[in-house]
């Protein structure tokens, strides 16, 4: 269950951080010729793919319906 | 504009060997079955390994909205529309919800259909039949985008009247898919699915090579749209905007693992294994697919500029046309681009089709009119209900040709599959959910999004309620009662 939370706390702090709700709406700061805001988006973007497939490739499913359901 | 490639014969050579071996490898999957079982022809037997199960997976999520529509609504909306690539991202992250159990679950008991698990779970033919027709109107309506996509993407190719393309791309591409769909069930529509994923992510790689070759860095593309009338598309999102990318991160990340092919694709898989980097590897796919969507609109912004309405919808023909006239090699790679695109789209839409005939097969003939009609007979049923339903979506895609945008397809389908969430995700973790208020949140949730989204109400802009999706509004609803209602009953029954 502390997994469970955990997991969904890193998603929760991804999507507050790449959704740019917390720049100022006049910035016209850039990263290599791009937006910044959207830059970090692609980079949250890019965290979230690696966070995903790290939680699917580590921790195997428990497959076993057992006796708690039907 | 110009926008069609006006191909020669050795391209179109090219292009009919690619079509021509999709009908061979359905004649193949025709003759690697095991026996004349739905199991065997919706689900494969004993299922798929990784590679199959992986580009499955990439070609049937990654759709002709994916290349036109994402391409044009960055186009329309502009940087904001990067909000695309973390909703695909969330797809992969919200099968984390369910599909371990119900992987399980399907495994243990031979599950064929979604509903099967519904019926597994409920025993109640009110959810079994209003689940079965929410998918089934959701797949077909998903299925009518594609075809229409095909028929757009005709008119790119054909250098010969546009409404004459359009009709001969949706009749051609379609009857290609149906025979070989027919022919080998779920290893045809998986194994072209390979190819298909296969020759999507070339073309992926290749369309950023050309653009990068033909218009230079996207930094350059952002400098001419700093100067321009268009400067506003690079601003950051209002807080309307910011709102719908919540929005979309949250419907299209729950509502797309609840598509039918998708969720026979769980099933379909050889072990949990397998499953799992499958899913693991999609994660990565919306960086090398719908970025670079994204990435052709902003090109488009920058180089073709003062495109409206559906026209918006073509600015890939567009640019892929203004490339091909550069250099030989340009002109190869967008054959082999557009054999990418005609790859997304039939990809999509024969798994969409394959779903929709196994419920109407085996959750509405099988289940409501002869419970005890044969596994051959419903087998049989389902491949005549395919070319049944196809001939009327056919004609629907050619009466509907410039009558809707594709992204607007797109948004209402999930704001009705998204109701079905509390029945497969929250009752696959929680044993006291009841199917009386399950059925009641699903139809609450029903009436109040599309209530919302075509009551003509002030409040609603643009189909969302301050940015967000009506569907959203609904599923609060749906989950208020299918929750409350159940711990009522399971109080009242002790």
């Amino acid at each position: 269950m502390k997994r469970h939370i955990t997991i969904a706390a890193v998603y929760f702090v991804l999507v507050l951080i790449g959704i740019p709700w917390y720049w100022d709406k006049d910035t016209t700061l850039l990263i290599a010729g791009l937006p910044a805001w959207f830059v970090v988006a692609i980079v949250v973007s890019i965290c979230t793919s690696i966070f995903t497939a790290c939680i699917l490739l580590r921790y195997p499913w428990n497959t076993d319906t057992g006796s708690d359901e039907d | 504009m110009k926008t069609s490639q006006v191909f020669d014969q050795s391209a179109w050579i090219f292009i009919s060997i690619y079509l021509g071996s999709l009908i061979l490898v359905g004649f193949l999957g025709y003759r690697a079955r095991q026996e004349n079982t739905l199991k065997d022809f919706y689900l494969a037997g004993s299922g798929f390994g990784l590679v199959v199960i992986f580009l499955t997976l990439y070609a049937t999520q990654y759709s002709g909205n994916t290349l036109f529509g994402y391409s044009g609504k960055a186009y329309r909306m502009g940087y904001a529309w990067i909000m695309c690539i973390h909703f695909m991202t969330a797809i992969a992250a919200c099968f984390l919800i369910y599909a371990p159990r119900l992987y399980a679950r399907a495994k243990k008991y031979n599950y064929i259909t979604p509903t099967d698990y519904l019926e597994h779970r409920f025993n109640s033919n009110w959810i079994n039949i209003l689940a079965t027709l929410i998918l089934i109107i959701v797949l077909s309506n998903y299925l009518l985008a594609q075809l229409m996509a095909m028929g757009r993407a005709m008119q790119g190719l054909s250098s010969a009247d546009p409404d004459m393309a359009y009709r001969q791309g949706v009749i051609l591409l379609t009857l290609i898919m149906v025979v070989y769909g027919t022919l080998g069930g779920i290893r045809a529509v998986a194994w072209t699915d390979v190819i298909q994923g296969l020759v999507l992510m070339v073309g992926f790689s290749i369309l950023v090579y050309m653009l990068y070759k033909h218009f230079g860095p996207l930094s350059l593309a952002t400098n001419i749209i700093q100067q321009s009338p268009d400067a506003a598309k690079i601003a950051v999102p209002d807080a309307n905007r910011l709102r719908e990318w919540l929005s979309y991160i949250i419907i299209i990340g729950l509502g797309s693992t609840l598509y039918p092919q998708v969720i026979q694709r769980i099933y379909a898989a050889r072990s949990e294994k397998v499953l799992r980097q499958g899913l693991a590897l999609m994660a990565f796919a919306p960086l090398f697919t719908s970025l670079i969507a994204v990435m052709t609109g902003i090109y488009a912004i920058a180089y073709i500029p003062g495109l409206e309405g559906a026209e918006s919808d073509q600015v890939l023909g567009i640019i892929l046309s203004l490339v091909q006239q550069n250099s030989i090699l340009g002109y190869w790679l967008v054959v082999i681009l557009y054999a990418a695109i005609l790859a997304a789209m039939m990809s999509t839409a024969d798994s969409a089709l394959l779903s929709i005939s196994s419920m109407l097969s085996k959750d509405i003939y099988g289940r409501f009119v002869d419970s005890k009609a044969s596994e051959a007979k419903l087998t049989f049923l389902g491949k005549l209900f395919s070319w049944c339903l196809i001939l009327f979506l056919v004609w629907l895609a050619i009466y509907l040709s410039d009558k809707a945008s594709l992204i607007k397809l797109l948004d209402r389908k999930f704001d009705i599959l998204i109701q079905l969430v509390p029945v497969f995700m929250l009752s696959i973790h929680w044993r006291g959910m009841q199917a009386m208020p399950a059925f009641a949140g699903i139809v609450i949730g029903l009436i109040v999004s599309l209530g919302l989204a075509y009551g003509g109400f002030d409040f609603v802009q643009n189909g969302k309620v301050y940015g967000f999706h009506p569907g959203l509004i609904g599923l609060l609803f749906n989950l208020a009662l299918a929750a409350g209602g159940s711990c009522w009953m399971n109080k009242t029954q002790g």
